[in-house]
């Protein structure tokens, strides 16, 4: 394949065909052509000859391929959409092909925890320092010579993108120049686009926002309403700020559409991954279980384990998160948590900003 | 080992040819310097504003703090530029093309004032004179140490010992010859560059170019050697933009020329001791500016290129340390205290100095991280950069968007930072520890753990019998600070002197007090009568214990 050398603008690609990444090559489809790439060769041939993928239809614009080298040598600016625990690993695979003059904007709302004793991530007895948590931009500036990195977060849950709703998305990126590009890439009628140089804060917001749609969930699946929730999202964003600001993230990011945007759209959500996870221990169902029923790990189970090892390190206030905790690795009832956390004596009202 | 020279005639030394393109070099700086400021301040106005604040900041030093190597014209001229200033302000509803004609001209006269002043010069047979001088210097420096007669006519030999030069050595050689080397090294003492100096001729590099303090020029005998070998001046009274930009753009042309330098991206001397985590970005970045600016001159194959080099100096004690550290204590807090340099360095400090650090038990670690190009990639053998994977990378495509190649001042500005982090990684993995830095981080620590605060200022105020350290205490705590360390050093995150390696733990905090301890009056540790561990001089204890920042070791302390 090569289609940089056209007359047409190169198309951009995508890295991972699940439900957000083929979201958001239809999205860039609008603009340019897209290469959607799939590590899984059944997948790719399945969408060239139905042109749809987890029930999204693919846009005409869409090339499905599963060959590295026709993303790497044919598009300047890709978009990588995995799930967290794959991230390094498919990096590591592009990376032999990457250029200096590729941009690389990432979709992924998790942590990378590398663990050389092989812990898991889901293992109540995981011993983390901070160093050894790595945002995913990180992650691809230690494993690739690409500099120019950026990524996107937001309220953006896939299914609502694939049925064309309206949304907005900030791209953050210490260089103007990746949101610039970006932002032009995948600006569309229905996609508005917001711009932040923090990059850090913003992907901490998407990450560490997932253990309260795992208590959102809870809250829902127990039947309550929107006082509750209201209550869990105030209070949660403060937590969330109070570990950010300890692991060196910036307040700001998170009163906008990446912290507080993001927060208010998965916990209100029954649609994302973490509520589900959340819902269903509120009905009794065991984490072994949900997760060997699930066909990938909710990144919230992780977030969860992450931040609560790290504000215990810290030594910082977290309710919320000691109490989800208790819930998936300590066996505590949903029930019995709620009520923790209606006797705790909370104090003053917005403490966090 | 005694290396050869990597180029063997003086004469054929790149500082030595940039040295006869002087007029070359000065005319583009003041061009340079000029397009930037217009585009900084690019209306008439604006640089006249900065003219007048020049001119008022420039008028105030002359008069506050004039030295003896300010040239006897220094005041004609710039009530020179005041007449021309004045002139311009009265006639400003004239003719604004006039107006700004003489605006132009006076920014002219002042850029090109500044860029004389910096120039050096590099003579081949002062070289020469001085190395052999030097040489003499330090085999008299060793005479109470030498272990055979022979070293007496090969003073190199005995160096090997006291000047310790490790790391990625044989590539910076072969690096000399393609390309331009820019070392940048941390900054503990004014005898850093005189120091590097010495230790690259001793690797046998051509000689670097390096910024020395004005106020060493101060001194006719130090003003003849640095003069001529290779030293352009900076002075670090002259903080207005004017000055500033010149003598960005004066390094960077002479980077481009080829000249291989030494910056220290930290700005000036570590205050407190510990290695630097906050770099001067601007003048780090020109390194990426002239590295583009070759993409932008030559076809991709010819383009020069620009090695970056970290480098740590080790020092088992600090000659101005005393001094630096009240200097930090002072300034701590208060934003915009300005350190004054002192006008002159007395010849005798500098003396006790090296005769201290080489006459007695004691050595200089010269600690090269491995090179780097402007972005921060890892080099081979033959210069190119690699990737993660060692595929050889095509730099210059950092430079496009879309396959255009384009000028963006803010990318360079992030990939300033990329590479300041990546200096500042790499100094702390070369850092070489020795006893004299473990020693009173063990100490003060366990002073801050006995009163429990972190307060420093706390501890520094400590009462003299406060101060004791029990002796089996203190050495319980070396011994896991120093199990850390030496899993730290197998994990590549610091690297460990000799002494730490094989030497008893007994012997290793004899040494380490014994080290810190030879040049200071009042000592930063010593062993009581009872056999603990006391201070007479708690502010060097934590100007020597800050060294060991930033490893995490705190919480190893019991």
């Amino acid at each position: 394949m090569d289609l940089r050398n056209s007359l047409d603008k190169a198309p951009v690609g995508v890295i991972g065909a699940g439900s957000f990444g083929t979201a958001v090559a239809n999205l860039l489809a609008e603009n340019s052509r897209v290469i959607l790439y799939s590590n899984r060769s059944e997948a790719v041939d399945k969408m060239k000859a139905e042109r749809s993928n987890i029930g999204q239809q693919l846009h005409e614009n869409i090339i499905p391929t599963n060959n590295i080298q026709d993303i790497t040598d044919n598009c300047y600016l890709i978009f990588p959409a995995l799930s967290s625990d794959k991230f390094r690993t498919t990096i590591q695979g592009f990376a032999p092909h990457l250029k200096p003059d590729h941009i690389i904007i990432h979709c992924t709302k998790g942590f990378d925890i590398h663990k050389e004793d092989g812990t898991s991530l889901v293992d109540k007895d995981l011993k983390i320092s901070l160093s050894d948590v790595k945002t995913m931009s990180q992650v691809i500036l230690e494993e690739t010579c690409v500099k120019r990195v950026g990524c996107m977060s937001g309220p953006n849950l896939a299914r609502e993108i694939a049925n064309l709703q309206p949304a907005a998305t900030v791209i953050a990126s210490k260089f103007d120049e990746v949101i610039r590009e970006g932002e032009s890439a995948i600006r569309s009628k229905r996609l508005q686009v917001y711009g932040n140089n923090d990059i850090y804060s913003v992907e901490l917001a998407g990450v560490l926002k997932n253990s309260m749609a795992l208590a959102a969930g809870a809250l829902g699946g127990l039947g309550f309403g929107q006082n509750a929730m209201a209550f869990l999202i105030t209070r949660g964003i403060g937590e969330i700020i109070r570990l950010a600001t300890a692991m060196g993230g910036n307040k700001n990011a998170f009163l906008g559409l990446a912290g507080i945007g993001d927060l208010v759209a998965t916990c209100t959500s029954p649609l994302s991954r973490n509520y589900t996870v959340g819902a269903r221990l509120a009905k009794g169902e065991t984490i072994e279980h949900i997760i060997a029923t699930s066909s990938e790990v909710a990144e919230g189970i992780k977030t969860v384990n992450i931040s609560k090892k790290i504000s215990e390190s810290k030594n910082i206030r977290t309710p919320i998160i000691d109490n989800i905790y208790k819930v998936i690795y300590e066996d505590l009832s949903v029930e019995k948590a709620l009520q923790y956390l209606m006797e705790y004596r909370w104090g003053q009202d917005a403490d966090y900003v | 080992m005694i290396y050869k020279p990597v180029i063997d005639r003086i004469e054929d030394w790149p500082i030595n040819k940039i040295s006869l393109q002087k007029d070359r070099i000065l005319q583009e700086t003041i061009s340079e310097a000029i397009l930037q400021l217009k585009k900084d301040y690019p209306n008439d106005q604006k640089i006249r504003e900065q003219v007048q604040k020049t001119l008022y900041l420039e008028r105030i030093r002359i008069k506050t703090e004039p030295w003896e190597v300010d040239p006897e014209d220094e005041a004609e001229f710039w009530n020179g530029i005041k007449k021309k200033v004045l002139h311009s302000v009265t006639n400003e509803t004239q003719d604004s093309e006039l107006v700004a004609k003489r605006n132009n001209e006076t920014l002219e006269a002042i850029v090109s004032r500044y860029a004389h002043e910096m120039m050096g010069n590099f003579s081949p047979k002062l070289f020469w004179f001085a190395r052999q001088l030097l040489r003499r210097i330090f085999a008299r420096l060793f005479n109470a140490h030498f272990s055979s007669f022979k070293e007496l006519f090969r003073p190199q030999d005995a160096l090997k010992d006291k000047l310790i030069v490790s790391g990625a050595v044989e590539k910076i050689r072969a690096l000399a010859t393609k390309g331009t080397v820019v070392l940048v090294p941390t900054h503990f003492s004014n005898l850093d560059s005189a120091m590097i100096g010495f230790a690259m001729d001793y690797i046998g590099m051509p000689a670097f170019q390096y910024g020395a303090g004005l106020n060493l020029f101060n001194s006719k005998f130090f003003a003849l050697f640095m003069g001529n070998l290779g030293a352009y001046k900076l002075d670090r009274r002259k903080k207005n933009p004017i000055y500033l930009e010149t003598l960005k753009q004066f390094s960077k042309t002479n980077v481009m020329a080829g000249a291989h330098t030494i910056f220290f991206p930290g700005g000036t001397r570590s205050r407190n001791g510990a290695i630097e985590t906050n770099l001067k970005l601007g003048l780090l970045g020109t390194v990426i500016d002239a590295q583009r600016e070759h993409y932008e001159n030559n076809p991709v194959d010819l383009a020069p290129k620009i090695y970056v080099v970290p480098l740590v100096l080790s020092y088992n004690f600090v000659l101005e340390a005393s001094s630096l550290v009240s200097d930090y204590l002072r300034r701590t807090g208060k934003e915009n205290y300005l350190v004054k340099e002192p006008a002159q360095v007395p010849f005798k400090a500098i003396w006790n100095f090296l005769w201290e650090t080489f006459s007695k038990s004691s050595d200089v670690h010269v600690s090269l991280g491995e090179p780097m190009d402007v972005f921060g990639n890892n080099i081979d053998d033959d210069g190119n950069s690699l990737d993660h994977n060692n595929n050889i990378l095509e730099i210059d495509k950092y430079f496009y968007t879309n396959g255009i190649f384009k000028r963006d001042n803010q990318r360079e500005m992030i990939y300033t930072q990329f590479l300041g982090e990546r200096i500042i990684d790499s100094f702390h993995k070369n850092n070489v520890v020795k006893t004299a830095h473990v020693v009173p981080f063990v100490a003060f620590e366990l002073l801050k753990k006995k009163i429990g605060t972190n307060d420093i200022y706390t501890i520094l105020r400590l009462p003299e019998e406060d101060r004791e350290i029990d002796w089996e205490d203190f050495k319980m705590n070396m011994k896991l600070i120093l199990d850390e360390l030496y899993h730290l050093n197998n994990k590549g995150k610091l690297k460990l002197s000799q002494n730490l390696i094989t030497k008893e733990l007994d012997e290793v905090i004899e040494l380490g007090i014994q080290n810190i301890s030879i040049y200071h009056t009042n000592l930063p540790l010593l062993k009581n009568k009872k056999g603990n561990i006391t201070s007479e001089d708690l502010q060097l204890l934590y100007y020597y214990h800050n060294r060991m920042e930033g490893y995490g070791l705190e919480k190893f302390i019991r």
